[in-house]
């Protein structure tokens, strides 16, 4: 492993092309089960047109680098998140639209809406509003881009190195009653 | 001298290579100003590759569906450099029509090998439907190919590309109606719309590729690029002359003729992509009915008419 | 209006006719207006008037023949509410009364499809009643989910 042991390139460097490369193209999978799904249309297309930056829609997570979550999650959506999640290829980012991922939003007392996303999976970027507009969209695009410019962009590491508490999370989630019966 | 000849080999592979992920860059700022869009930069197609094979993770299938990748990629390698570029022969012989003709299944069957490895249900039903339309444009494809051959009185590609010295092939009555056939063929070869349905992404979350991520997907991309290249560059052999200009062998000509070539594949992946932006897309059975019944039968057209040319 | 003609009882409410029925009536009024010109079952609602301790199941059907819109209303009892299913009489209410069935807990006798539909591992009572403390249980299931403890370092 030459290639990557300094030999010919630093794992630094490497890295960097890494980056860049991924900066500038970021294939997205959205998973659209909120109303965010409808400010998609507008920035694909020719009035906002995400492909200035190299960014496009994929139609599978194995195929996509960011995972869109256009809104509330439900606990039936976050087991398919889970798993979308969990197919797409490092390095992946998550972008959170709209206030229901950040704190449950107007679905903050809700029997099935689970409140914060953070605690489920990692989030490197939230756009705030609801909804937010096409331009908020495409300035957590930007804002994005900076951060993997940066080498800030590092939820799928965290992912990796703190698995076991994602997973606790996510379990406690998807069943709570039987925690509860097993507990009493 | 087989080491220069395995040189300009890889110098020629690479180039096309090159040119593919190129095209597919300026492909898609094509679509996007068809679209009223600013679209990518033309170089975003390096950009996609070099993201993919820098992926940190991996998946892979199995041993099958790793090699599959290969597979295809050394079926349109091959093909490409039976094809003259430019006038120049890599590996052109009598009768490599055939050859080309065989070479050409080879891509889409490894296509199929790796997306079946991946166990996918969606990539199977692709794999079927690509299966379905190489089968379709296959036919009034080669009726055209006979008609030329008919014509040039050679099997070899090299040598129709030689006797379009004088008059290109479409500029003969018979031929725009060939053309015009293995146009649309062309169109189903690159898998553009009309005949989009084996990878399509809102049906079939694009069919095929739908377990590729990473590096295979990488791979996969520049074996993509590979193929139009290879397809286009066997239309502009068959009747736009290969882009030939000049024939006296000097460095010059080498150049012009490599221009020429250039600036043809790239009319004619255009008119491609124009085709493509302007069509919805033909369901698999109505694709196969298209070339089996009117594109078959225009081809025919086009062999008697030949045919009677020839003959008088 | 035209429904109350034919079932003969019933008032005019906001430009719809409202049929109050019981649930062995009920069956044979759909069925009726069915047969006359109302075949456009629109959906199954279901209210829970927690002071009367009683569910109001609302069938409401419209007519493209006649333009009109009907509901006819069942009253059950809030405790072990029963009702008997209607699916051989328009087949897309068996997804209704499984949807009713998961929200409210009205069992739908001779639907076969009771099962689980909307929620995932459900095990507390129907949520849509109103004596379920939604605000209780998010508090109680989702607040309790830690935070992910990071550790300070800046190495990941």
């Amino acid at each position: 492993m030459g290639l990557f042991d300094g030999d010919i390139m630093k794992y630094e460097d490497w890295n960097k092309i890494s980056r860049i490369a991924s900066r500038k193209s970021l294939w997205m999978v959205h998973f659209c089960t909120g109303c965010g799904a409808i400010e998609l249309p507008p920035v694909m297309t020719s009035r906002y047109d995400m492909e200035r930056f190299g960014m496009g829609p994929m139609a599978t997570p194995r195929q996509a680098d960011v995972l869109l979550i256009t809104g509330y999650l439900t606990v039936k959506t976050l087991k398919r998140v889970v798993n979308v999640y969990e197919q797409m290829q490092s390095p992946k980012y998550v972008i959170s639209f709209g206030s229901c991922p950040i704190n449950g939003g107007m679905y903050w007392d809700s029997y099935n809406t689970v409140k914060r996303l953070d605690r489920y999976l990692p989030v490197d970027v939230y756009v705030g509003g609801c909804m937010p507009r096409p331009e908020g969209v495409m300035n957590a695009f930007l804002e994005l881009m900076k951060l993997i410019d940066e080498g800030k962009a590092r939820g799928w590491e965290k992912y990796q190195k703190y698995y076991e508490q994602y997973k606790r999370n996510q379990k406690m989630a998807f069943n709570f009653e039987r925690e509860k019966d097993e507990g009493a | 001298m087989v080491v220069e000849k395995i040189a300009v080999i890889a110098l020629y592979t690479t180039i096309a290579m090159f040119v593919g992920i190129l095209f597919m860059g300026v492909g898609r700022k094509i679509v996007a100003r068809v679209h009223n869009r600013v679209g990518p930069p033309v170089y975003q197609g390096f950009i996609d590759i070099a993201k993919l094979l820098t992926k940190k993770t991996n998946i892979s299938h199995g041993w099958i569906y790793d090699l599959a990748l290969l597979f295809s990629m050394t079926g349109i390698m091959l093909t490409i450099l039976f094809l003259p570029i430019g006038g120049v022969k890599l590996l052109s012989m009598e009768g490599d029509a055939f050859l080309v003709l065989y070479l050409l299944a080879i891509p889409a069957l490894g296509f199929a090998l790796g997306a079946g490895a991946s166990g996918n249900p969606n990539a199977a039903i692709g794999v079927m439907r690509a299966l379905v339309m190489m089968l379709s444009y296959e036919l009034p494809f080669v009726i055209t190919l006979i008609a030329l051959m008919i014509y040039y009185d050679t099997s070899s590609i090299a040598q129709i590309v030689e006797m379009q010295h004088a008059k290109w092939a479409i500029m003969i009555p018979p031929f725009v109606l060939a053309a015009a056939v293995a146009d649309m063929a062309l169109q189903g070869m690159l898998m553009e719309a009309p005949f989009d349905i084996p990878t399509a992404p809102h049906e079939i979350a694009s069919g095929p590729m739908a377990e590729f991520g990473g590096k295979h997907l990488g791979a996969l991309m520049i074996y993509k690029a590979g193929t139009i290249v290879a397809y286009t560059t066997l239309f502009v052999d068959l009747f736009l002359g290969g882009g030939v200009v000049m024939h006296d062998g000097s460095v010059l000509a080498y150049l012009a003729n490599f221009a020429v070539w250039f600036i043809l594949i790239f009319l004619v992946f255009t008119l491609s992509l124009l085709i493509n932006t302007s069509f919805p897309r033909f369901r698999i059975e109505q694709a196969f009915k298209f070339y089996w019944k009117y594109e078959a039968l225009l081809a025919f057209i086009s062999l008697i008419w030949v045919y009677l040319m020839v003959i008088s | 209006m035209k429904a109350l003609e034919l079932i003969g009882k019933g008032e005019e409410m906001h430009g719809r006719a409202y049929i109050k029925s019981d649930k062995e009536e009920a069956s044979s009024i759909i069925k009726k207006l069915k047969e006359n010109g109302f075949d456009h079952f629109v959906m199954l609602s279901c209210v829970d008037w927690i002071d009367n301790n009683e569910f109001e199941l609302v069938y409401h059907l419209w007519s493209y023949e006649h333009k009109e819109h009907v509901m006819v209303s069942i009253i059950l009892p809030r405790d072990n509410p029963s009702m008997s299913s209607m699916h051989e009489l328009f087949p897309q209410i068996e997804t209704y009364e499984r949807e009713i069935h998961e929200m409210y807990g009205v069992d739908f006798e001779g639907n076969n499809r009771l099962t689980p539909f909307m929620l995932e591992g459900w095990h507390d009572m129907p949520p849509m009643r109103k004596d379920f403390d939604s605000k209780k249980f998010a508090e109680d299931v989702f607040d309790s989910i830690p935070e992910i403890k990071e550790e300070e370092d800046e190495g990941i």
